[in-house]
């Protein structure tokens, strides 16, 4: 048998469009993937189990695949990204496990402590817990049901259960705050979920001191108290997806105080991993979709538009329209929608502009491709002409050659299997948790609108007739404020997100920033972006330290959107005003090198700062001299006046 | 070895990850390495899932006890399929 790695992408590719997991085609694969990593192919490998890894896996293949995964831990080591603290009553020996291959997977490299089991409250509130030494940058409370404090009596009025809510929540805020305070950390705790079984039956609901509602009512009150180092994890609506008797499988909370059934562990820990990597900002940002039979029944080209399946009066053509919806409100909170498809472009363009039964609209499509080249070069062109990276996005094809084809060129690419029926599609895409918000941003809300609008922009550099020409006719105008309550959420996005132009690509939580908020040696700003197309909103933070006489420029991103539109310089100029009001005398600036950011290996040599150091592994250090410098040219991009102050009154409200 | 004691036999070598396993009928959780009660879940759900039966709470922690060994295991499976 063949052991080269393209060998083992086939095979992974056989895998991922079969059915079931403890076929044939599993044991295949583990044997393969083992005799890989024994062989030390560990990259391929590596690659190969991060695709094979699902939430609809069974247990069993689940531990499978870990073991496989701890045997390559030994041969290849990351550095950890993240460090993450399990803390519970009941028993993580299985979650743990199932977490890690999860974060695994998704590529974000954590350290995980587990703490003793029941212990959760001791090891936030005692200081020389292991929890302290372990230090880690999250911490997830894996609480259920049982660990409420407090059960409303029949007796009690409403205003007695009002009371025990507040106390209850409060409790919970107060770890909350302490292990924050102690530890900066970023907080994941489950909301709680509700037992099957109901004391008063259809009347749980309204009774005042129905426990089902009492369970509801701390629930709605911790999302609402919340700070933002705080996540609450649903696993409320885990419990109901799979079904409240089938999730609390009590056999195994009596025999091992599970907090559900085993086979619900694989969905509960993929469900946390996903929304850690999602704040890591490793999430899905596109789904290409296909046409023909995936958005819409039968062949445009071959059907014609009177002839397309969709819409109201016919049951799959309904299911197609469900779909189509599914998708319209993904693109609403800014997941990018492409499509590609093999057809003529004017056939497929006219279903969206003239089709009445088009939920999705041309306008709602980022980039739209229908030509005949093979789909993994169109996904390609996809990419670069939304500038996003092939492992952000998510292909959607009824046809699985197609899915195949792309799984094998392609492996970057998420490629979710489709069932033959229309009506499963949405579950198809939306198990995998490919797009876990963090937080939804005015700039989310807007995302597709700046895609368009960029590439309007496009267009007009190609007819402007020099850079300086286009700059100005862009009439850029640009806002720069400190991070604020308005803007930490999209600032701490941008620095878990930007991968390209990042100088350093330091990752902080919105926990971590806030702690520089409320520090006078470190000074924030933000820029925001407009042009005549549009508002690109957020599209640079910077993070920079008093240093002596020097102003230490920690981090300096930006979005890509903006490149090539003189915003360095602008920024440059920002810099300069910032240590010249302080009366410093230097800038000085690292570049840390990763796998992506090789654009601005030279950004500080090109504004003229000096290099001081360069390192084996090619960090280099710069400098400026404040008042050496020459005045850069003028940028494109007016300053539109702020008060910079108006934003510390804010503070307050972050810090409760 | 019957097709029911060759499928059990796969089902512990995969829990276990050891290829190495033989089982006979007068071993006991004891003679196979890392039988701890967290791999006796692993092994239960590994059960339930491979011949689609399920086990009822004493029987699941008595899988580990005194006087239980594979024989009665399969005859346990056998009994439910």
């Amino acid at each position: 048998m063949s052991n080269s790695p393209s060998d083992l992408n086939a095979l992974v590719e056989r895998y991922l469009s079969g059915q079931g997991e403890l076929n044939a085609s599993f044991s295949e694969l583990t044997g393969r993937l083992r005799r890989a990593i024994a062989d030390d192919q560990v990259e391929s490998a590596a690659s190969a189990l991060r695709r094979v890894v699902a939430p609809t896996m069974d247990y069993t293949s689940a531990l499978s695949l870990y073991k496989l995964r701890r045997r390559l831990a030994d041969k290849l080591h990351y550095p950890a990204k993240i460090r993450l603290a399990i803390l519970s009553s009941f028993t993580t020996a299985q979650l743990e496990p199932l977490l890690d291959l999860f974060l695994f997977a998704s590529g974000l490299e954590t350290e995980l402590y587990v703490a003793d089991y029941g212990l959760f409250r001791q090891e936030i509130l005692e200081p020389s817990s292991g929890l302290y030494a372990f230090n880690p940058s999250f911490i997830l409370i894996a609480s259920s049901w049982r660990d409420l404090l407090r059960r409303p009596k029949l007796s009690d009025t409403d205003d007695t259960v009002r009371v025990l809510v507040e106390a209850e929540c409060s409790n919970w805020a107060g770890l909350w705050k302490i292990a924050h305070e102690r530890l900066g950390s970023q907080i994941l705790q489950n909301c709680f979920d509700s037992p099957p079984w109901r004391q008063l039956g259809n009347h749980e609901m309204r009774h005042p001191a129905g426990f089902g509602r009492f369970i509801a009512r701390v629930n709605a009150r911790l999302f609402d108290a919340a700070p933002p180092f705080v996540t609450l994890h649903d696993v409320d609506h885990l419990s109901a997806s799979a079904g409240r008797w089938a999730w609390s499988d009590e056999r195994f909370y009596h025999q091992a105080k599970l907090p559900c059934g085993p086979a619900y562990l694989v969905d509960y820990a993929h469900s946390v991993a996903s929304i850690l990597s999602a704040q890591a900002g490793m999430g899905k940002k596109c789904l290409v979709l296909d046409l023909d039979n995936t958005l819409w029944g039968g062949v445009i080209g071959d059907d014609g538009l009177g002839g397309i399946r969709l819409g109201q009066g016919d049951p799959e053509s309904e299911a197609f329209s469900a779909f189509q919806k599914y998708l319209k409100a993904l693109r609403m909170r800014g997941v990018i929608l492409a499509v590609c498809s093999k057809n003529e472009e004017n056939t497929a363009r006219e279903v969206f502009e003239k089709h009445t039964e088009m939920d999705l609209r041309i306008e709602d499509i980022s980039c739209f491709v229908a030509n005949w080249d093979d789909k993994a070069t169109n996904i390609r062109r996809i990419a670069e002409r939304l500038d996003i990276g092939l492992n952000s996005m998510v292909f959607v094809d009824d046809n699985p050659a197609e899915r195949a084809i792309v799984r094998q060129l392609l492996p970057e690419v998420s490629v979710p299997e489709l069932p033959a029926d229309p009506s499963g599609y949405i579950w198809a895409v939306e198990k995998h948790r490919y797009f876990q918000v963090v937080s939804l941003s005015g700039e989310d809300l807007r995302r597709t609108d700046l895609y368009r609008a960029n590439e309007a922009r496009l267009g007009s550099q190609s007819s402007a007739q020099s850079i300086d020409e286009f700059l100005t006719s862009l009439e850029m105008v640009a806002r720069v404020a400190p991070i604020d309550a308005t803007n930490l959420e999209r600032s701490v996005q941008l620095i878990n997100r930007s991968n390209q132009f990042n100088l350093t690509t330091k990752r902080y939580s919105s926990g971590d920033v806030l702690a520089r908020l409320s520090d006078p040696t470190w000074i924030t700003r933000t820029v925001s972006l407009a042009d005549r197309f549009g508002d690109n909103g957020l599209i640079c933070v910077l993070l920079a330290r008093l240093e002596g006489e020097a102003l230490a420029i920690d981090t300096w991103l930006m979005s890509c959107r903006v490149l090539k539109r003189g915003v360095e310089l602008f920024v440059l100029e920002q810099l300069l005003a910032m240590a010249r009001a302080r009366g410093l005398k230097r800038i000085v600036g690292d570049y840390i090198p990763t796998p992506k950011n090789a654009l601005v290996r030279d950004h500080y040599r090109s504004l003229g700062f000096e290099q001081v150091s360069a390192a084996e592994d090619g960090h280099t250090k710069w400098e400026l001299a404040v008042d050496g410098v020459d005045v850069p040219p003028r940028t494109h991009i007016r300053l539109m006046p702020e008060r910079l102050s108006a934003a510390d009154s804010n503070l307050e409200g972050l810090r409760k | 070895m019957s097709e029911l004691a060759e499928a059990l036999r796969d089902v512990f070598r995969e829990v276990f990850d050891d290829e190495s396993i033989v089982l006979a009928d007068n071993m006991t959780a004891t003679d196979i390495d890392g039988w701890d009660s967290l791999m006796n879940i692993n092994l239960i759900i590994a059960l339930e899932g491979r011949f689609g039966i399920k086990f009822a709470t004493a029987e699941i922690s008595g899988l580990k006890a005194k006087g239980q060994n594979i024989g009665t295991l399969l005859k346990l499976i056998a009994s439910k399929r």
